[in-house]
């Protein structure tokens, strides 16, 4: 992001946000002093919690210690002034100490930048392995939309939504989008993610912004919003994680979070109001699938954990052990692993499928004047109530779109056959049961398993031809050859495989994992039903 | 901000502009209370050449053939058409119709693919401020003076701020919901309940067990409905059992009267003798599709559809029926 524009950001987010908060108390929505002490409270508790142990928490706690005498006896503009200051201290630190020369060099180094990140070790490390690192170029293929993205990007604003199964998401989507020769896009990365200071620094400077989600004050989560909705309309491409954070389940996301993808359509408005030369914003779903995920333990044991209240922040993953991302990324180069990020059809701020000149259409394919959505009384309005209800329409239109360009790999297959071939042994065995016990039988015969895989692969091959689905290049072959593919990669990376073969039995050894790759076919009503659908209530225990 | 205002998309809409695609008897009293507004709405008729009578009692109303003209500037754009008819008719109308249309769906029943009527617009059409209508529509009421309550499914303020300004000025009451899945289940399963209650007045089975296959109904609405995302209050309300509510009205009084025809002859002599449209015949068929599919019990939908398919024997299945009681099985 140019500096110039950083500054204005920052200056006109201040004025809007506090804009808005004066407005709502002199309309009677909660005064200032209510706005302020709330602040006060979730920052005084996240502080207590945090006992010294974030960098900033001198200053934090100065500047909350500063605040609380000027509440207790403040005037109206005493006030005023008081929430300036909070907003201007949150926007600050959303926006980092961003350098624009680095960004410079950033984004011509960014592959090697990019190397480093995905290999998350020190820079000694990594120099005293490098001949065996492994190319990013070969292991990231990028497929789908591309030629429409670049188009998009041409167009208007681009706003990116992948699904999220890793902290590796980020700079894997960074890195494809610098391979089909587009520039880095403005996103907002947790700040767990800055704890590293070789990731914080190029993160910093490939566009990323902090979002701190231990801070739960409502006027925080406007400011970061406000700044997408600056950032968007200033015509910089975002990239936002519509599932707000790791699936848990390994499921691709099929609830996502409308507060973010929103502010997509507050800036075409806001286009539209200042009659902006290029409105358009465009969201381009896109998925992003590999054989293995890095943090598939820890999600997966969180998800079981509290199924449906997953936490929200996990900060001691196998993404904080570079030792683990080193050895997840060379142990996938000897197998020649890709991750496939499939980038969809772009569409506008409404859901509506945009054609490759940005030009909006209806189911059938043809052109609207999509502005016409949000004029009213001639002209173009922000309207609370329709405008949510737009954002869950483009929230539905983005799922559909993940169904769709979902790409299921060997594992995944090989997963649910395993799963399913479980759950039908075991009738009468909750889900929960099966993953504790294993079911009746310590294995299975290898002949029932392919039995069952090739079942459903037969399911799956016409989906993969109607475009309800995408059968990945390792699950497209015969069953005996899918299942050895899921099976090497099981037994290559986790701790324990998520199932392995014994002779011709195959024996399922961490169901937990097995229910985790197999989730990722979630959703599809598949023959045998859909087991966190149908069993949401069972995974708490009990017999079904 | 400071609103630098750019050009308006054209055309603007008619603010009072009303479009109603269909002539039947719900077409016909919307018509009627639109025109009481002080509005002229413009009603699209097929074959409008061939029906002149059409056009009688509907005052300053006007009746058309060209779907473009009667769509042109409408702010408001009701669907009053049988369900079978409403995606070609979607289809038709999509190329004329503008994302700040709003529209009222009156049509009921399922169609192939478990379409719900509105489902049709969303796929069809640009279309997203999309109400439907529910709940016991008796339009006899209203000849007579009396009041009319129905329901209004939508997601959009501007579909109920739409129907508020036409029937200030009436005796109309509608009750806002956002659950169109509920709303739209409701009333096609109603259709399907009321076949089989004529059926079981044409084999003499009394009125407890007319009481009881229409109590079922609500039931299998209820179960196929929450399956579906529907909540489970609107099948209590006036969208649900408010269906039970005894009314003259045409389209479901065909339903009956194709329920007491199978009693004597197969679906297809009953269709003929009771001519028109008899949408429940195919929700009764994708419903039961759908509950296989599912895993879902519906024996009152299941068990109808299995009579009209001419599998089963009315009398034993309707019996079968009537014992079963209804908390059992899965949902």
């Amino acid at each position: 992001m140019r500096s110039e524009d950083q500054e204005r950001i920052v200056t006109e987010l201040v004025s809007r946000v506090c804009g808005e908060r004066t407005r709502g108390a002199e309309a009677g929505q909660g005064g200032l002093r209510e706005t302020l002490e709330e602040s006060a409270f979730h920052e005084r508790k996240r502080l207590a919690a945090d006992r010294g142990k974030s960098p900033a928490y001198a200053e934090d706690a100065a500047f909350w210690d500063g605040l609380q005498g000027r509440l207790k006896h403040g005037a109206e503009h005493d006030l005023r002034r008081a929430l300036r200051d909070v907003v201007g201290h949150y926007a600050r630190e959303v926006q980092g100490n961003f350098d624009p020369r680095v960004y410079a060099v950033a984004t011509r180094v960014l592959p090697p930048a990019l190397g480093m990140l995905l290999n998350a070790v020190s820079p000694l490390k990594l120099a005293q392995r490098l001949p065996s690192l492994p190319s990013l170029d070969d292991r990231i293929e990028v497929q789908g939309e591309v030629e429409q993205l670049r188009r998009l990007h041409e167009r208007g604003t681009v706003v990116l939504v992948p699904t999220h199964v890793s902290n590796l998401d980020s700079p894997i989507v960074g890195f494809a989008l610098y391979k089909i020769g587009l520039p880095p896009f403005v996103y907002g990365a947790g700040l767990n993610l800055f704890t590293n200071p070789l990731i914080s620094f190029f993160m910093r400077n490939l566009g990323a912004y902090t979002v701190d989600r231990k801070k739960q004050d409502p006027l925080y989560k406007d400011v970061l919003k406000t700044y997408a909705t600056l950032s968007i309309e200033q015509g910089y491409d975002n990239l936002f994680f519509p599932g707000g954070t790791r699936s848990r389940s390994g499921a691709v996301e099929a609830k996502l979070k409308r507060g973010l993808l929103g502010t997509g359509l507050a800036a075409y408005i806001n286009n539209l109001r200042r009659g902006a030369p290029r409105p358009k914003v465009f969201v381009v779903p896109c998925t992003l699938s590999s054989q293995l995920v890095l943090e598939a333990e820890t999600l997966v044991d969180d998800f079981l954990q509290e199924v449906g209240k997953s936490r929200y922040i996990i900060d001691d993953d196998e993404f904080s052990q570079p030792r683990r991302i080193f050895d997840f990324a060379s142990q996938l180069s000897s197998l020649d692993a890709k991750t496939h990020v499939t980038i969809s059809r772009g569409m506008d701020v409404f859901g509506n499928q945009v054609d490759d000149e940005g030009v909006s259409l209806d189911p059938r394919g043809r052109a609207i004047d999509e502005r016409r959505y949000v004029f009213a009384d001639g002209e173009a309005r922000h309207v609370a109530d329709r405008d949510a209800e737009y954002t869950t329409d483009l929230a539905d239109a983005i799922s559909r779109a993940f169904s769709r360009d979902n790409l299921v790999e060997s594992t995944h297959v090989s997963a649910r056959a395993i799963f399913g071939l479980l759950r039908k042994r075991n009738p009468k065995m909750s889900t929960l049961r099966i993953i504790r016990t294993g079911g009746i039988d310590d294995d299975l015969a290898l002949r029932d398993v392919l039995a069952e895989l090739e079942r459903l692969l037969d399911e799956l091959r016409p989906m993969h031809d109607q475009g309800r689905i995408r059968l990945g290049p390792s699950a497209r072959g015969p069953a005996e050859d899918v299942l050895s593919d899921g099976l090497m990669h099981f037994s290559i990376y986790h701790t324990r495989a998520a199932a392995r073969r014994r002779g011709d039995r195959v024996v399922p050894s961490d169901r937990t994992l097995l229910l985790y790759y197999q989730n990722r076919l979630e959703g599809y009503h598949l023959d045998g039903g859909d087991v966190l659908s149908d069993d949401r209530k069972n995974l708490r225990g009990g017999e079904r | 901000m400071g609103a630098l205002l750019i050009a308006p998309p054209e055309p603007r809409l008619d603010p009072h502009g009303v479009a109603i695609i269909g002539a039947g008897p719900f077409a016909r009293a919307i018509a009627q209370i639109v025109v009481a507004s002080g509005a002229r709405p413009r009603v699209f008729v097929r074959r409008l050449g061939e029906r002149p009578e059409l056009s009688k009692g509907l005052g300053q109303a006007e009746l058309s053939d060209d779907l473009p003209r009667v769509l042109d500037g409408a702010r408001l754009v009701v669907f009053a058409v049988p369900a079978g008819e409403l995606e070609d008719i979607a289809t038709r109308a999509g190329p004329h119709l503008m994302p700040d249309q709003v529209a009222l769906v009156v049509s009921r029943g399922l169609t192939e693919g478990f379409l719900l009527p509105h489902e049709h617009l969303r796929r069809q059409t640009c279309l997203r401020q999309i109400g439907v209508l529910g709940g016991p529509l008796n339009i006899a009421e209203l000849e007579a003076g009396r009041r009319l309550n129905v329901v209004i499914a939508t997601r959009y303020r501007a579909v109920l701020e739409i129907a508020r300004h036409f029937t200030s000025a009436t005796r109309v009451s509608f009750e806002p919901t956002r659950d169109l899945i509920g709303v739209s289940i409701a009333g096609a399963i109603a259709n399907v309940a009321s076949i089989a209650a004529g059926l079981a007045e044409a084999l003499e089975l009394g009125a407890t067990a007319r009481g009881v296959l229409q109590a079922r109904g609500v039931f299998e609405a209820t179960r196929l409905g929450t399956a579906h995302g529907a909540e489970a209050s609107t099948f209590g309300g006036l969208a649900g059992l408010g269906e039970l509510i005894p009314r003259d009205v045409r389209s479901m009084e065909r339903h009956e009267e194709l329920g007491r025809a199978l009693a004597t002859m197969p679906l297809s002599a009953a269709m003929e003798k009771v001519g028109g449209h008899v949408e429940g015949v195919l929700t009764a068929q994708v419903a039961s599709e759908r509950a296989r599919q599912r895993g879902l019990e519906l024996p009152l939908v299941q068990g109808l559809q299995a009579v009209m398919s001419g599998e089963d024997e009315a009398r034993k299945r309707l019996d079968s029926i009537l014992v079963k009681p209804l908390a059992e099985g899965r949902g």
